[in-house]
């Protein structure tokens, strides 16, 4: 049976102020009676990836991952939250690598597709960028040797 | 363009890169070395917690993925979310909300309160004009007016027919997220079933771990006992310059603690009888040996010379001739050897006296009732026997035996020795204190008088259930045995069945089924334990307890002080002999296996490797050294 999995979009969506509240009180209390279960170690890692600060995206990822460690059924799934949560965070190689491990598994997946595209689209758009601010630097750095260069010979 | 200022750059953000990778895999392609100045233009902290996560990426990805089966194929983790996130009750609350109806203050709240007696608070506030309105407004209709039949409350609002699709949209959706919830709980249910199953079995193995520590601990206090008693021997014995051949270290009956065994002893299997001493044609009757490795005696039925034997070696080293009927029961402490038979005497012999190299001939020995050689003239001492001449010549005669002791009408059934004092009991239902100095007797007991004189009436109970015990008492005693596992049975004929004393303290078993403890400063009984519904056969005590063993297949353990039964451990067959310690008792059951009880788990087993082929009668042991002998005329060793 294939995965239901949400689309990327779907992250985007954040949950308010006080519905993550709820969650994360939820999952407290069952750190509290040191007996936590899945479906809400998950509802709080995937309320806190959806938000967009920052912190709680990597602390979403980081039970994820406890997720991942610990429930081997679990995996598929995680996989695809995962990619996305890195995704979101901005670590596409790591992003890619899930994702390459879902396709491998299940190949028609469409979320999986999804994601993969944009996790490759947003990879390269972000290295053009990164090429263009080496290269300002560069120019830059060019201008600089070349007036200390001519102060030097004019001297 | 690139400038080498530039190109080193590069070079160290790829390697920075290639570092956070932990270049597990080298797909150090445009992509990734392009976007590294954006990483540090773009101020992004990067905290541990950060490269913490990526670090634990790459270990996870190594991890297996299986098929998902079970919940997680089907509830997947997003159903689950949606259905268990509190937004999914939202609908419910949406769909009350409809179903409000706008009706005039009812001062619902006010009224409830009132009923638990409690005041409500809101009226505090004293505003009376309006809290005229809260009352129930049905009664403020004027009277004048017609009152219309009320209207119920569901017609006065109407839904709307979107509305009631979506609120039908939305409950089943609702129903199907309570089936969502349904799995989640039992999957929950089913691993803390698991869990719990485990922790209890985990619980269960340490409660076993406690009961090996309490049996430790015994062992320990035992052996204690015995480095204490150890420690006076030795220091007492400094002192003493002669040694009668009555002196002996602390009673080997008594002593508690770890024997003195060969280390070899200590490689021999548990549970395994590695030496067996067959020269016996019949049913062994009585044993008893001076410690580990060292000197056996053994009798066995219709034979009236015991044979003994060298522990170390498993040869026989000899006989001991004297007797003219068999051997009912024998004692051996250290060198000296009590044997008691059915020829109704008494014989007290030297071990050290039976030579090795006596020849197993069917020389008789001629009888040497009388011969005071208790001196051991070494001189004296002769080597052979062989000669025929049963001349009754002082020079061969066989000089173990030291001296006899009579006074019995019947056979002697049972005894028990400690230092000079010895107590018999026989078939002539008495019972005698000897001194073994002198060879006197010092005392006689009549339990015939005892049963007709019951010292006192109470003690535990049961009087009624004594099995036609005082019948039994009257003319020959003779009552015939349950059949032992093999199916064979005797009469039993002792009416004493076991003596055991301890300073003043003296305790039988007999053949009314009784346990009577005396006292042997007065010659009397202060105390009977009554509960054996047929004789018994063996018994021992210690300081707190006494355990009997009786014909009745049972083995009862009484506590010494109350004299109520403590406990009774049942058998299939009679029980023929007993002997216990702090930890365990040892019984011969009238079964093959010898049966171990352990006190302090309860727990019973045997011992049948390389085991009596017929019904074990009797068992000593001392520490982890056990001898049994059996119907099959077998003695075996074992190692415990």
């Amino acid at each position: 049976m294939p995965t239901e999995l949400p689309y990327a979009a779907d992250a985007e969506d954040s949950l308010s102020y006080d519905e993550l509240q709820v969650l994360r009180l939820q999952y407290q209390k069952e750190v509290s009676q040191s007996h936590i279960t899945v479906q809400t170690k998950f509802n709080y890692a995937w309320g806190l990836i959806k938000s967009p600060k920052r912190e709680h995206q990597v602390e979403g990822v980081g039970l994820l991952q406890d997720i991942y460690r610990n429930e081997a059924v679990r995996r598929r799934e995680c996989l695809y939250y995962l990619a996305l949560g890195y995704y979101k965070m901005g670590n596409y190689e790591e992003a890619k690598s899930f994702v390459d491990r879902l396709l491998e598994k299940e190949p028609t997946n469409l979320q999986a597709q999804s994601l993969n595209n944009l996790i490759e689209d947003k990879a390269t758009r972000d290295g053009y960028i990164g090429m263009a601010i080496a290269g300002g630097a560069a120019a830059v750095g060019a201008l600089l040797l070349t007036s200390l260069v001519r102060r030097a010979v004019r001297k | 363009m690139m400038t080498p200022k530039i190109m080193s750059h590069a070079a160290t953000v790829s390697s920075k890169s290639n570092y956070l990778k932990n270049t597990g895999r080298s797909t150090a392609d445009f992509a990734t070395i392009a976007r590294a100045p954006l990483r540090f233009t773009v101020n992004r902290r990067i905290t541990s917690r950060d490269l913490q996560i990526v670090e634990a990426a790459n270990e996870l990805l190594e991890a297996e993925v299986p098929e998902p089966e079970g919940v997680a194929s089907n509830v997947s983790l997003l159903r689950g979310f949606n259905a268990t996130i509190p937004s999914a009750e939202k609908g419910k609350s949406r769909r009350r909300q409809t179903r409000n109806v706008d009706a005039p203050t009812l001062g619902l709240k006010k009224l409830g309160l009132n009923a638990r007696g409690l005041l409500a608070e809101d009226d505090h506030d004293g505003q009376s004009v309006a809290s005229e309105d809260d009352i129930v407004l049905v009664n403020e209709t004027t009277p004048k007016a017609k009152r219309k039949p009320r209207q119920s409350l569901a017609t006065t609002k109407t839904l709307g027919k979107e509305e009631l699709k979506r609120q039908r949209s939305e409950i089943l959706r609702d129903k199907e997220n309570i089936q969502v919830k349904r799995t989640l709980v039992n999957n929950e249910i089913a691993e803390i079933t698991i869990k719990i199953e485990a922790l209890d079995s985990i619980r269960a193995k340490l409660e076993q771990d406690l009961l090996k520590l309490q049996e430790e601990e015994l062992e320990l206090e035992d052996e204690l006992e015995g480095v204490r008693e150890r420690m006076e021997f030795e220091s007492s014995s400094n002192k003493l310059q002669t040694s009668s051949v009555h002196h002996l270290p602390p009673s080997s009956r008594r002593k508690r603690g770890p024997a003195f065994l060969p280390s070899e002893h200590h490689g021999l299997p548990p549970g395994v009888a590695f030496m067996t001493l067959s020269s016996h044609s019949a049913p062994i009757t009585a044993l008893d040996f001076s410690e580990p490795y060292g000197t056996l005696v053994s009798a066995a039925q219709e034979d009236p010379q015991p044979r003994v034997w060298d522990l170390l070696s498993g040869q026989e080293i000899g006989r001991l001739r004297g007797h003219t009927g068999t051997i009912k029961c024998l004692q051996v402490e250290d060198h000296v050897c009590l044997t008691g038979s059915e020829d109704s005497t008494v014989r007290l012999w030297d071990l050290r006296r039976v030579e090795e190299d006596e020849y197993l001939d069917i020389v008789t020995y001629s009888d040497a009732i009388g011969s005071d050689a208790g001196d051991g003239d070494v001189a004296e001492r002769s080597r052979s026997i062989r000669n025929g001449s049963s001349s009754g010549s002082e020079m061969g005669k066989e000089t173990a035996f030291v001296r006899a002791l009579e006074g019995h009408s019947k056979a002697v059934t049972s005894m028990y020795f400690e230092d000079d004092c010895l107590v018999t009991g026989a078939s002539d239902k008495t019972m005698r204190q000897w001194d073994l100095t002198t060879g006197q007797c010092v005392m006689t007991m009549d339990i015939l008088w005892a049963i007709s004189h019951p010292p006192n009436v109470s003690s535990s109970g049961l009087s009624n259930s004594l099995f036609s015990g005082t019948a039994a008492s009257i003319g020959t005693f003779a009552v015939p045995t349950p059949p032992y596992a093999d199916g064979t049975w005797e009469m039993y004929q002792d009416f004493v069945g076991a003596v055991q004393f301890w300073g003043y303290a003296l305790v039988s078993g007999s053949g009314d089924g009784a346990v009577r403890l005396w006292d042997m400063r007065t010659g009397q009984p202060h105390r009977t334990l009554l509960g054996h519904t047929a004789p018994v056969t063996c018994l021992q005590f210690d300081e707190t307890h006494v355990v009997t063993g009786s014909l009745d297949k049972s083995l009862r353990i009484w506590d010494l002080r109350s004299g109520s039964i403590f406990d009774t451990l049942k058998y299939d067959h009679a029980v023929t002999g007993l002997q216990f310690d702090s930890r365990k008792i040892i019984a011969a059951t009238g079964e093959n296996p010898v049966k171990i009880y352990n006190r302090t788990t309860m727990q019973h087993s045997s011992l049948l490797t390389n085991g009596h082929t017929r019904p074990v009668e009797r068992i000593r042991y001392m520490d982890r050294y056990l001898v049994s002998g059996g119907r099959d005329a077998t003695v075996k060793i074992w190692a415990l």
